[in-house]
């Protein structure tokens, strides 16, 4: 047989029986790796870690040392040593280097490190072998969210979507892109698929609420964070509520809604904030004033609530001012 | 196969980023956007956007626009200098952004000039500056023929009058001439004639025009500075080392106009040279991420400002008498 009839039975054999094939090379077993793999299944980390010790990594080859970097990785992610995960991603993916989902976990760590840079590096390497794996589009995605560049990552979120369309926390995450984009209607399609996947999920209501909002119907904002309240929501979504009431005119339940934040953190500032705002429409300066004083607490404060309300004190202050050394007019 | 995409579930797993925020700080900035954005223009501070000079690295300001604009950032007013003057004649004239965007994205500096190998060789051994003639042909096609007084914001432009030293704010008459006197870098292309001035970039004077905004009548006013980091900067050739003592002259002049400014954001691209046309988009995609991470803090800024003027909305009538 001559060597080229010899290459062209090759392959053959390759394009007939790949498994057969890579055989060839000692490729893949995942048999010396499988009982680790069970222990990271039930969630058994440390055991993991244990019983990767680097002398049965060095015994290792193709799948099963693949495999091994990232069952050390994510072992040692979930108890909370991101960086010695990251040092084990990094150097599977130096010798997997098209390996996407190292490629992926390494991307992922990094981005929640806040090297962005660097992650957006590794997950688009994902993409150049997998160009559609969500991943590596969900981490891209969280990226440009996270810089300023919704509409990319509406686009990256997209795509993710298509695999995994029955996260409900992606969907959410893709209403916020679309949200900041002013792509309202889309983003309450987007939330009605999330809320159909965890129809109790009070963020997700909650965010439906500042969708519908920003479309200019407070009333139907305002019902959906009485849904989120009734769901058990936090005082946060009370306190959105009493601003809300305030922005529609309905001051007096705005004030009321205030009343019951304030019964629970009694120096909330913006629930001060707007008991002040009613009192001021209503004339009750002083009042105003005094809530106003309260929502500032000390002048080191230098939060923005406190702020605010030190410049409406000083400005009621200028005007009452003003008023007073003004001749009467008879 | 389930169990991989379990594990790189749990991997990816991060906290989800569209959790509206809830805290008192947060709500009640947002509430209190909504009224300066909703305000009419008499119940707010008058907003001037300025844009500094810096050659190629001006085109970051594209992003900080894109950031403001995204935001519902009420400007009202814009000023420029050199590649702070083209931008913002053409956003102040109305452009789209995408196209703006585009158009920044692929500038050189040969866009508004000739920088051609022949023209360049040219300068150097006869002695001869370029023309700057193609600043106004950009302003022209993308704009029409328009004049200051026909832009849909009211614009002002900075150049340097050579034979005075004077700063000319350009803020009537034909806007492409201004505009292109603006960004008319000296040693490399001709000082321009105009209204009887010999006009060079007005980054030499006034590399932050804060004082051209505020003779449009803005009362609170958000710089994007785009100056260079010329402690690391190492020139190539001479037009590099010309361009670089303009820009430490202009840090220099900046000093005093960066306390002028009410806000600033300072898009990091210090290290792009005016000839790295390949870093154009580079330079706008930082302009994005600098304004993203400052804009909440713009947004507080200026609702503080506003509150002196909003509260008279706000009081009853009994108080306001």
């Amino acid at each position: 047989m001559s060597s080229a009839a010899a290459a062209a039975a090759l392959l053959l054999i390759l394009a007939a029986a790949p498994a057969r094939a890579w055989r060839l090379w000692g490729e893949p077993s995942d048999k010396k790796i499988r009982p680790m793999q069970e222990l990271s299944d039930t969630g058994k980390p440390a055991e993991v870690i244990a019983a990767l010790t680097p002398q049965f990594v060095q015994t290792l080859r193709g799948t099963d040392l693949r495999q091994s970097y990232i069952l050390l990785g994510d072992s040692l992610d979930s108890l909370g040593r991101p960086d010695e995960a990251l040092a084990y991603y990094q150097l599977g993916v130096s010798l997997f280097p098209k390996n996407v989902d190292l490629l992926t976990r390494l991307g992922s760590i990094l981005h929640r490190s806040g090297l962005d840079e660097r992650a957006k590096i590794a997950f688009k390497e994902a993409l150049r072998y997998e160009p559609r794996h969500w991943g590596a589009h969900l981490g891209l995605a969280e990226i440009d969210a996270t810089l300023g560049f919704p509409d990319r990552a509406a686009e990256h979120y997209e795509i993710a979507l298509e695999t995994i369309d029955t996260r409900a926390d992606v969907w959410r995450d893709y209403a916020g892109v679309l949200m900041a984009q002013g792509e309202t209607k889309t983003a309450e399609l987007a939330l009605g698929r999330a809320l159909a996947l965890e129809p109790d999920n009070t963020d997700s209501t909650i965010l439906l609420s500042f969708v519908l909002r920003a479309r200019g119907d407070h009333a139907g904002a305002i019902l959906r964070l009485d849904e989120a309240l009734a769901r058990g929501a936090d005082a946060g979504a009370r306190r959105a509520k009493a601003l809300w009431l305030l922005e529609s005119g309905r001051d007096a339940e705005a004030a009321a809604e205030a009343a019951l934040v304030l019964s629970a953190i009694p120096d909330d500032a913006a629930a001060l904030w707007v008991r002040a705002r009613a009192r001021l429409a209503a004339g009750e300066t002083v009042n105003a004033y005094d809530d106003l004083s309260r929502a500032a607490g000390e002048p080191a404060n230098t939060r923005f609530s406190a702020r605010a309300a030190r410049a409406l004190r000083a400005r009621i202050k200028d005007i009452q001012d003003q008023r007073l050394t003004q001749p009467r007019r008879r | 196969m389930t169990r991989s995409l379990l594990t790189l579930l749990l991997a990816l797993a991060v906290p989800s980023a569209a959790a509206p925020d809830l805290s008192a700080d947060a709500l009640l900035r947002d509430h209190l956007w909504r009224e300066v954005r909703q305000a009419a223009p008499a119940r707010r501070p008058k907003i001037g956007l300025v844009l500094s000079a810096g050659s190629l690295r001006g085109v970051a300001h594209v992003g900080v626009i894109k950031v403001l604009v995204d935001a519902g950032f009420p400007i009202d007013v814009v000023a420029g200098t050199s590649m702070g003057a083209v931008i913002g004649s053409l956003y102040a004239g109305g452009l789209p952004l995408q196209r703006l965007w585009h158009i920044a994205s692929t500038v050189t500096v040969g866009t508004g000039s000739d920088l051609s190998a022949r023209r360049l060789i040219s300068l150097l051994l006869y002695d001869q500056l370029l023309s700057s003639e193609n600043t106004s042909k950009l302003i022209s096609k993308e704009l029409g023929g328009v004049r200051f007084d026909q832009t849909k914001k009211p614009f002002a432009c900075v150049a340097m009058d050579a034979y005075t030293g004077e700063a000319v704010i350009f803020r009537d008459g034909e806007l492409a001439p201004a505009v292109r006197a603006s960004m008319n870098l000296p040693g490399i292309f001709r000082p321009l004639e105009y209204r009887h001035r010999y006009l060079v970039d007005g980054g030499v004077v006034d590399y932050i025009p804060v004082d051209a905004a505020r003779l449009l009548g803005a009362d609170w006013i958000l710089a994007s500075v785009t100056e260079t980091d010329f402690t690391t900067a190492r020139p190539k050739n001479v037009l590099e080392s010309l361009n670089q003592v303009i820009d430490i002259r202009g840090a220099y002049l900046s000093r005093e106009q960066r306390r002028q400014a009410d806000f600033l954001i300072e898009p990091p691209v210090g290290d792009i040279g005016m000839f790295d046309a390949e870093r154009a988009p580079e330079a706008i995609e930082k302009g994005v991420i600098a304004a993203s991470s400052r804009i909440l803090a713009a947004e507080e800024n200026l609702i503080l400002a506003s509150i002196p003027l909003l509260a008279a909305d706000w009081m009853g009538a009994e108080a306001r008498k």
